[in-house]
């Protein structure tokens, strides 16, 4: 081990001298992390391990078919992956949770964690095939792909697929409305007839799909298009035409009460059943009344290492993040409201000649709080660049998950909507919306005429003969036709992976030794995080529920720490913003903002003519780094 | 056949007569029960276990949840389980969908009848309402079949009652003498109290403390004084400690039991006014519902959604809190206020012995009370109302400070989402409960202790002195040489057992027989089918529906159609409306609504839709100082007789736009409100097709205000 060599020479006490000494020292690192057990393998030709476990992206998976492929992940990758069922749904359905984190460098309740969750509607179940890949992503390349393998060895994985397991299934396997289901099966009675869930949808016809019911009317709205393949609108009302009034979705009316459809399956919207901001009116009956949420919460409050989370939904292309609330008392007139926005505006233009994904948000945060803007601003903005056609947005909070990520854990959450109804493939006219030639058009060309159902008379036990007709609801409007997934499953899991390498990650970034007055040194210490995120969140230290950082001095038996006035000291005069802390006692407190470093001095007094300094900085997301300096008084 | 039980009222007759029968004379109470000391947790369930294999037809004991620990909750439904019906097994309900989805939900028969609530010891240490609960229970099932009043009660109503909310609570507290509001095992803590001396009692230990807060009193050396804060004495000063506690507790045991994992105070974790206007935690636990104990009621009574009136009890004071106690009146519906003041309120005081507010029993000059108060009280609140908050009926909101109580009580949450009259009453008043004692202010100066000089007095002459261990000397571990004595902790707080328990209990059921009897009762009063018309074909019998007037078409002869005119009253023969004021519109409530159930396949509706809505049916009772709603909605169109063209005026929209009635089939309409009806009446008619003789049944159907059935023959 390499020692310095302080030359003692007589010397002024000031530190201004001690400046001119500096260059004499030099630092002595011991190395700060020792590498796993697991090597990095060769990928020859770009390969990253795929197949070492291959997975079709192109499929809907049923709940069997999904857990059975979590299991055997996890038999395939146990030193990475462990599962475990949170708990049990409504209808008694496990909610397996992946953790994947490589346990030869710690378990992973010592690592700061990312949650991701796959589809907590029901309907929304593109996102069970992100969180899949996600997790799929991280097992396969761990042992090809270096910033994975640095991502997995310090970082831990909890990936939920399926939240709202029973909806979920029920959407993939039967047929449904591209709305439905959509929630947990608590029982409720929508129409307030006192009966519940007794009038849901229905695939009339046995094809598989639900589409949409007509009737023959004279006085309907509807007739067929010249190709019979469509219903369109009567335009001229004294054209003679067989016409049709729409009924909606298929279905019976299974009541007897006149009406179709009106009471279907499915209780409260589980994402406005959280805690936070929650209220009867969106969120009946009462906060975390799913078990499959109240699983989710509890697990939550059972692992405070949770630092980030994902949560998928669709449609629209949205990323959305739970913002910090905006200031207090910062109410703007409209006319204020207008001129930030413009100003806003320009100042948005201005930072896209630099960077076209720039993001700037209106709202105005509490001081307390700019943190935590800013980091959830840095990383919307690279979200966009990586995910390209998605729009960053501030997300509610009235009871839904991520808000109550954000705001009870103090975890940065974001909503993902993924997809959106099929403008980018199908929009000809770029008026931002489908037409319904514009979707026949998508349908026959790229889709190979799925997805569409021609006009055909079925019987129907109330309404005597329906014609059915239109697009097959389920996986051409809500959720993308199978093919069209992988391709956003890759964008999506980057941004994670993305999310999670910005988590804090300290580092004693210098340490110098400037001699001062006989036996006495200062011995300066930079502590960074380099990462996009502070050590802990604006909103844990709101709550007070924040860990701080600790800076530990340790030396050896003949340099010991002087007590100085503890408070903020300027070494360099002809730099005053070069402040320090002088710490009292052996251990200094505090919080590391995201990209800051903070330095702290040290007064030692040494006897003898050799020793050593060990700093250990520690931080509960931010890891543990240590450096020691070796101090030996040369002539 | 079970279900429709209820459509006759001799059939009801022949039951009661059954049971009376069975249940004979001097046999009433099979279930003995004393009062001559606390059941605690263990006690409670043994009882209700003996009571519900006594009374398999009037009870149903269920497991609701279980506690932090692990003990079972229970709550007892009391009422006649063979009567009773609910919608759902009227309306037959075709289900091809997938098989996967078990989406049938069938209330139990008797729980579609108007529901009362009564809980106790949800606050560990304040059991003495879990004797008043076993008393009601006791009393309601002893008294049916004999007392008329309580027979009807449990034929038409029905009575959740569940003693012990907070069974680890509960069971330390008795079981133990642990005194321990939350829901943990505060005796397994650090610094627990335990039984130093080993006498059996976990009392207190006073030691000689020159910075001690108390001293020896001189009326009844027993009795340990708190001194105020800055008074002087020349006396020895103490300090008194729970035995087996190294430190001085404060006296409240909130405090006592610290830590948001470790212990929950179960009434600030309910989901209304729960979290700070800053937007942090105000309650305990971790979110509102996270206690298991809290986590159960709040299922419970969503999955029951007939509960209109709700007790929970707790200990002590002798006066009741109605809510609101996260916000100020202002947050409530003036008519409830009315109810819960100028109704329940008035007859608690009455119960209780304490004066009823002028304004309360004048409430015509309502606005002459007002005009005073706003020159005499600063209480904004109070003028607006009109009177002042008597002691004995109060609302947890400090309307002098505009201050909350607390976060996340439970009747806040009861009253405001889910919609019923709940109370909290604090049992325990000794000298409003012990005939004779002495009528003492304990918030006066030194009111405190002369009620407890009283108390030692009374436990002596009629308890042998036996409720208090007299002081021993004891060497503490820490605090060094002191006596251990103090009042058996079970017996403090809590009314005491024997005659003063059993003079609260009667009170209190004497109180909640006084709300069940305020419950909405649903009826069908008048119910007629007539046949208008009758034909071979039913398209020449064909309603023709132009505007707002439907036009039957002429046919000949008489045949197996016939067109019949429906009519119908509803009303609410119980005293109070079927929701509170805002209750329809809270989520999980609905409308009274009612049904015309025909033969799927052989009754057609030509006007009125087969369920409607009826909105809310006020109750018979004038709710003092409130506008009572106008009478009954306006004329119907005199149908003619066969023969005919009849023309009527339909009362409902005509449904969805585009869609014609009367044609093969149905259309989309369905559920219209009759907006014009409001009181406690509402008349409502059909005009439906028949096939044959198929029968037609009117169900009328009210969360709160229960089921009721009427068949029709078509003739």
């Amino acid at each position: 081990m390499k020692t310095t060599k302080i030359i003692r020479k007589s010397m002024k006490t000031t530190a201004l001298l001690a400046m001119a000494c500096l260059v004499l020292f030099s630092l002595v690192l011991l190395p700060a992390h020792t590498s796993g057990q697991s090597k990095v393998q060769k990928s020859p030709g770009g390969y990253h391990g795929e197949l070492d476990f291959p997975i079709s992206w192109k499929h809907y998976y049923t709940y069997d078919e999904w857990t059975k492929i979590i299991h055997d992940l996890q038999k395939k990758y146990a030193s990475l992956a462990d599962i475990q069922t949170i708990g049990k749904s409504r209808q008694g359905r496990d909610q397996f949770l992946l953790t994947i984190t490589a346990k030869s460098t710690g378990k992973p309740e010592t690592k700061p964690a990312m949650w991701v969750d796959g589809a907590i509607h029901g309907n929304e179940v593109n996102g069970i095939t992100c969180s899949l890949y996600c997790a799929w992503y991280l097992l396969t390349r761990y042992d090809y792909d270096p910033y994975i393998y640095e991502l997995v060895n310090r970082t831990t994985f909890y990936i939920l697929p399926g939240l709202n397991v029973d909806a979920n299934d029920s959407y993939v396997r039967y047929p449904n409305t591209a709305n439905n289901p959509r929630e947990p099966f608590r029982p409720m009675d929508d129409d307030g007839d006192g009966l519940f869930d007794e009038d849901p949808t229905e695939d009339i016809d046995g094809d598989g799909e639900l589409s949409t019911m007509y009737v023959e009317d004279p006085a309907g709205d509807f007739k067929l298009s010249p190709d019979k393949r469509r219903f369109v609108q009567v335009e001229d009302p004294r054209e003679e035409a067989l016409r049709f009034r729409r009924i909606g979705s298929e279905g019976f009316d299974n009541d007897g009460d006149g009406r179709i459809n009106e009471d279907d399956l499915g209780g409260p919207d589980p994402n406005r059943n959280f805690p936070y901001d929650w209220n009867l009116r969106n969120g009946y009956p009462y906060p975390l009344s799913e078990s499959e949420t109240r699983n989710v919460m509890e697990f939550w409050l059972g692992q405070p290492n949770i630092f980030g989370s994902f949560h998928f939904h669709n449609t629209g292309r949205l990323i959305m993040f739970s913002a910090p609330p905006a200031a207090r008392g910062a109410t703007l007139t409209p006319e204020q409201q207008r001129q930030v926005q413009e100003q806003n505006a320009r100042r948005l233009e201005e930072m896209r000649k630099t960077n076209q994904y720039a993001q700037l948000f209106d709202r105005i945060v509490d001081r307390n709080y700019q943190g935590d803007m800013d980091a959830l601003t840095e990383i919307v903005t690279m979200g966009a660049r990586i995910l390209k056609d998605y729009r960053p947005t501030m997300s509610g909070l009235v009871g839904q998950a991520q808000a109550s990520s954000y705001y009870m854990l103090g975890a940065y959450a974001y909503l993902i909507e993924l997809w959106g109804s099929p403008t980018t493939e199908a929009d000809e006219n770029k008026d931002g919306r489908v037409s319904d030639q514009e979707m026949m058009k998508w349908i026959d060309i790229e889709l190979g005429g799925e997805g569409w159902i021609n006009p055909h008379k079925v019987k129907h036990p109330d309404l005597g003969e329906v014609w059915l007709g239109g697009t097959a609801k389920k996986h051409i409007s809500r959720t993308p036709p199978a093919r069209y997934m992988e391709e956003e499953a890759l964008r999506n899991t980057q941004f994670i992976l993305y999310s999670a390498s910005q988590f804090p990650k300290v580092e004693i970034d210098r340490v110098e030794v400037r001699p001062a007055t006989d036996n006495l040194l200062w011995v300066e210490v930079s502590v960074k995080n380099g990462s996009l995120y502070p050590t802990s969140s604006d909103r844990t230290v709101q709550m007070r529920r924040d860990v701080k950082d600790k800076l530990t001095i340790d030396t050896s038996g003949n340099v010991k720490q002087l007590e100085v006035p503890e408070g903020q000291t300027i070494l360099d005069p002809t730099n005053p913003t070069d402040r320090m802390q002088t710490p009292k006692g052996k251990t200094a407190e505090f919080r590391l903002a995201g990209k800051s470093s903070q330095k702290f001095a040290y007064l030692v007094k040494m006897d003898g003519g050799s020793g050593w300094i060990e700093f250990e900085v520690s931080s509960k997301f931010g890891g543990t780094a240590k450096k020691r300096v070796n101090l030996q008084v040369g002539n | 056949m079970k279900d429709s039980l209820r459509k006759s009222g001799a059939l009801l007759c022949a039951l009661s007569l059954c049971f009376v029968f069975t249940v004979t004379a001097g046999e009433a109470q099979k279930v003995p029960i004393s009062f001559n000391d606390y059941h605690g947790y263990t006690g409670a369930v043994k009882y209700l276990k003996d009571i519900a294999a006594a009374y398999p037809n009037l009870t149903e004991l269920q497991e609701i949840g279980k506690s932090n620990l692990g003990r079972p909750i229970y709550v007892l439904t009391i009422t006649n389980t063979k009567t009773g019906t609910t919608v759902d097994r009227h309306v037959e309900i075709r289900h091809p969908r997938n098989a996967e989805i078990k989406e049938a939900f069938h209330l139990k028969s008797y729980d579609g009848k108007p529901g009362q609530w009564i809980d106790g010891g949800l606050h560990g240490n304040e059991y003495t309402g879990v004797e008043v609960c076993l008393y009601i229970i006791d009393k309601l099932l002893s008294g049916y079949g004999s007392n008329l009043e309580i027979t009807n009660l449990l034929d038409n109503k029905v009575i959740y009652v569940c003693p012990v909310v907070n069974p680890d609570g509960v069971f330390n507290s008795v079981e133990r003498e642990i005194s321990q509001r939350g829901n943990w095992d505060l005796g397994a803590a650090k610094d627990s109290p335990r039984d130093l001396n080993g006498d059996g009692h976990i009392t207190q230990f006073r030691y000689k403390d020159p910075k001690g807060a108390s001293v020896i009193d001189d009326k009844d050396p027993r009795l340990m004084v708190r001194l105020g804060p800055n008074e002087q004495t020349a006396k020895q000063r103490y300090s008194v400690v729970t035995e087996g506690r190294s430190a001085a507790d404060t006296m409240r045991p909130r405090d006592q039991e610290t830590g948001p994992t470790t212990s929950i105070d179960v009434n600030r974790n309910f989901p209304e006014g729960w979290w700070t206007e800053e937007g942090m935690p105000g309650g305990t636990g971790s979110y509102p519902t996270s206690a298991p104990e809290a986590h159960a009621l709040v299922e419970f009574a969503v999955n029951h959604r007939n509960i209109l009136m709700v007790q929970n009890f707790h200990t002590s004071g002798g006066f009741t809190y109605r809510p609101p106690g996260v916000g100020p009146d202002t947050t409530m519906a003036a008519k409830d206020v009315a109810v819960y003041d100028l109704v329940l309120g008035k007859k608690y005081l009455e119960i209780i012995g304490e004066k009823v507010p002028e304004a309360w029993q004048n409430p015509d000059r309502m606005a002459e009370f007002k005009a005073k108060l706003r020159g005499a009280s600063r209480n904004k609140y109070a003028f607006e109302r009109g009177y002042e908050m008597p002691r004995g009926w109060i609302m947890g909101y400090s309307e002098e400070r505009d201050q909350r109580y607390g976060y996340g009580m439970v009747i806040d949450w009861w009253y405001q989402q889910y919609g019923a009259f709940a109370v909290t009453t604090e049992l325990w008043n000794p000298g409003a409960d012990i005939p004779g004692f002495p009528k003492i202010d304990s918030q006066a100066p030194g009111g405190r202790n002369e009620q407890e000089r009283s108390l030692l007095k009374y436990n002596d002459e009629k308890y042998g002195g036996k409720l208090f261990v007299n002081w021993k000397p004891y060497k503490h571990a820490s605090l060094g040489e002191g006596e251990v004595g103090g009042w058996i902790p079970k017996y403090r707080s809590n009314a005491l057992p024997g005659d003063p328990l059993k003079y609260v209990c009667e009170n209190h059921w004497q109180f909640e027989l006084f709300r069940a009897g305020l419950l909405p009762e649903i009826a069908i009063t008048d119910a007629k089918a007539k046949v208008l018309y009758s034909t071979d074909n039913a398209y020449e019998a064909k309603a023709v529906v132009q505007g707002d007037q439907v036009t039957i078409k002429k046919g000949g002869g008489k045949g197996k159609y016939k067109i019949v005119e429906v009519t119908a009253t509803i009303e609410n023969k119980g005293k109070l409306a079927t929701q509170v004021a805002r209750g329809s519109q809270l989520n999980g409530n609905r409308d009274d609504v009612v049904w015309l159930i025909g033969d799927r396949g052989k009754t057609e509706f030509l006007q009125g839709s087969p369920w409607q809505r009826l909105g809310v049916l006020d109750g018979q009772m004038k709710i003092p100082g409130q506008e009572t709603g106008p009478a009954l909605g306006g004329q119907r169109g005199g149908p003619g007789g066969p023969g005919s063209p009849v023309t009527v005026t339909p009362q409902m929209p005509p449904g969805i736009p585009g869609m014609p009635m009367g044609q093969r089939g149905m259309g989309m309409r369905g559920g219209q409100q009759q907006p014009q009806q409001t009181g406690p009446k509402r008349e409502v008619k059909w005009l439906v097709a028949v096939q044959g003789d198929a029968p037609l049944k009117i169900v009328a159907t009210s969360q709160k205000g229960g089921t009721v059935v009427r068949e029709l023959a078509v003739r």
